[in-house]
């Protein structure tokens, strides 16, 4: 008996040391719960469009057409999520006003799209690059031969070696303003006169080969930038440096009766304060809001990473 | 510690993530209680994304 005081009486020390201490009783660490195993690509079966993309496609082929530029190529680099078998576009970044274009050949703005694709994957990091889409002027609804020698060496750096192409036509308006799309072969939709043929071509192929395509429900995600595309354009190498210069950028868009803005915070110390610029296509605002004030600043320098680190600069003048 | 042999698939699964480590930079996730493999992430980095977007080739 009173061997089973003692032992009583030293467990409770023990959990009284413990408590006092405030260690507790090792627990086992909760098993986190595992991550999908690797995929395993294998040959493209088809590709997924949410139908977010495939209006922006097709609207921004038709808006293509009435521009002044419609005898050039245009195109969309696609991202987006490659399973072991498929595809799936969730967004789709223009070629861009400031892209190289010909009747003949089209060089996108790749500046514009990269600050683009950093915007756009704030939301979801698993977006890829899975290819891209560009028009013809005439009626080739496969890519050519030259689009084969680049394609055939670029296709290496994708997951799953492999990338999503489609060549966009003009078929002729069968139906003038037809609202419904229409699929004549698995690999081709049409809608309002303009079409989209979608192929494959994985590193070591000799050849595109037709890639059946599908619609789900889902947006656009990069769809809210296309109205802001000029301004990504305009700021996009200097965007691009400050994104990888500073932390936790944010970036949002807003409606302004002048048009949209794109719109860049940046966080300070304390928190919660920050540099709010408003990118406009004519102009750039500069708001800073500090220890519960908000003061409109007007940094000497048009250029926003140099305006920016003035405006910064100051700041910390001001604190000593 | 579990040393048995790895099955085939958990075998493929760890030669894949081992191929993308080494060749692609791609992130090993490892169990934190015993090192144990537990898959890949399915986050894509900005440089590999961004590498890409500017190395896209003329089209004709």
């Amino acid at each position: 008996m009173l061997s089973s005081f003692v032992t009583s009486a030293r467990r409770i020390t023990d959990e009284f040391n413990r408590w006092l201490s405030g260690s507790r009783r090792p627990q086992p660490l909760p098993r986190a719960e595992k991550p999908p195993p690797p995929k395993i690509y294998k040959p493209l079966c088809r590709v997924v469009l949410t139908d977010g993309v495939g209006r922006s496609l097709f609207e921004g082929f038709a808006a293509h057409q009435e521009s002044a530029r419609s005898d050039e190529e245009t195109g969309w680099v696609l991202l987006g999520v490659r399973d072991e078998e498929e595809a799936l576009v969730l967004a789709t970044l223009p070629a861009g006003a400031e892209r190289d274009a010909g009747a003949a050949h089209v060089l996108f703005n790749s500046s514009g799209q990269a600050m683009a694709s950093r915007i756009v994957r704030r939301a979801d990091r698993r977006l890829t690059m899975l290819g891209h889409v560009h028009t013809h002027p005439g009626s080739l609804r496969h890519p050519s031969d030259g689009d084969f020698r680049g394609d055939s060496q670029w296709v290496g750096q994708l997951r799953g070696k492999e990338g999503v192409f489609a060549i966009g036509t003009v078929e002729g308006k069968s139906e003038a303003g037809a609202p419904i799309a229409s699929q004549p072969k698995p690999h081709m939709q049409c809608w309002n006169g303009l079409c989209l043929s979608w192929y494959a071509l994985g590193q070591g192929d000799a050849r595109y080969r037709p890639l059946p395509v599908n619609f789900t429900l889902g947006p656009d995600l990069a769809r809210p930038l296309h109205s802001v595309w000029s301004i990504v354009e305009k700021h996009a190498e200097r965007l691009d440096r400050l994104c990888r210069q500073q932390a936790d950028v944010r970036f949002e868009i807003v409606a302004r009766q002048t048009g949209s803005a794109l719109v860049m915070r940046v966080p300070l110390c304390p928190p919660g304060s920050e540099v709010k610029i408003i990118l406009h296509e004519k102009e750039e605002q500069y708001h800073v809001s500090l220890n519960g004030r908000t003061f409109v600043a007007k940094p000497e320098d048009d250029r926003v990473d140099r305006a920016l680190y003035l405006l910064l600069a100051e700041l910390a003048g001001q604190n000593g | 510690m579990d040393f048995r042999p790895l099955t085939e698939t958990e075998r493929r699964q760890l030669h894949t993530a081992l191929r993308g480590n080494a060749e692609q930079d791609r992130v090993i996730l490892m169990d934190r209680r015993d090192t144990s493999f537990v898959g890949m992430t399915e986050e894509v980095t900005d440089e590999e994304v961004i590498s890409a977007i500017k190395s896209v080739p003329c089209h004709y």
